[in-house]
């Protein structure tokens, strides 16, 4: 996850999570794609070292927030393909929420400094 | 002549003697390699440095099972919690079912009062155990 960024790795690994489950929210979707789908959302700014998401997806399967199933790539190459979970869904729910609350609450002090 | 496939089988060899296990999750990465690599050539590069930049990419073999292993032990962890609790509700029933057969047939004699004494807290403890180990699963 901690690539050369620009950004700070404890937000990276942070939103990491929030990510995954919000772009699942869109589909079906695999390794490969979820990766370079970040980075061209974020600019090329968000750029995790590829493999380091692999882990993330596993543990996050492995507490029931998002599913896996193996199926094929257009060139016939094994694939896995990974999906939210009714826990995941939840999940994002509340990392929304928590996200939104953080954002506000900086939002409101950076507009009190220009005050 | 670079080989890519010879190349792709070295670093596979250097994921298993990191300690990435096969299938789940070297053929993840591995396909994922693969991907990165046919991007790179289809936006100009040759193998062998579409190869290298492609296992960068990916990360260190040490890292990466380091970050796996983690992962591991927490799954690991919480379902042995939930086996411990399923035990113990399996071991507070072992001691009701005889105590309420007895308390049945002779009221609340030493043995009833006994059995049930030790089953019923006995079970509720493996009943929470495995409740928590199943909502530590989400954490």
């Amino acid at each position: 996850m901690y690539g050369a960024s620009m950004i700070r790795k404890e937000l990276v690994a942070a939103s990491a999570e929030p990510l995954i489950l919000s772009l699942l929210s869109n589909g079906e979707s695999y390794g490969y794609a979820i990766i370079q789908e970040v980075k061209a959302r974020s600019g090329g700014k968000l750029q995790w070292t590829d493999g380091m998401l692999y882990p993330v997806l596993h543990r996050m399967e492995n507490r029931g927030l998002i599913k896996s199933r193996w199926g094929e790539s257009e060139t016939g190459r094994k694939r896995k393909y990974y999906s939210l979970k009714r826990d995941g869904k939840t999940a994002m729910a509340k990392h929304h929420e928590q996200w939104s609350l953080v954002h506000s609450v900086l939002a409101g002090l950076q507009k009190e400094q220009f005050v | 002549m670079f080989d890519l496939e010879k190349a792709i089988a070295d670093w596979r060899q250097q994921m298993l003697t990191a300690g990435i296990k096969t299938p789940v999750p070297l053929e993840e990465l591995e396909n994922h390699l693969r991907e990165e690599i046919e991007r790179q050539v289809k936006s100009g590069l040759t193998e062998q440095p579409a190869l290298e930049i492609s296992v960068r990419r990916i990360g260190q073999p040490e890292m990466l099972h380091r970050e796996f292993k983690k992962s591991e032990r927490t799954f690991m962890k919480r379902t042995l919690i939930i086996l411990a609790g399923v035990f113990g509700v399996l071991v507070g029933m072992a001691l009701l079912m005889p105590a309420a057969h007895l308390y049945k047939e002779q009221g609340m004699v030493h043995n009833a009062v006994v059995g049930f004494g030790w089953g019923i807290p006995i079970v509720l403890l493996g009943a929470s155990t495995t409740f928590y180990g199943f909502n530590k699963r989400k954490a």
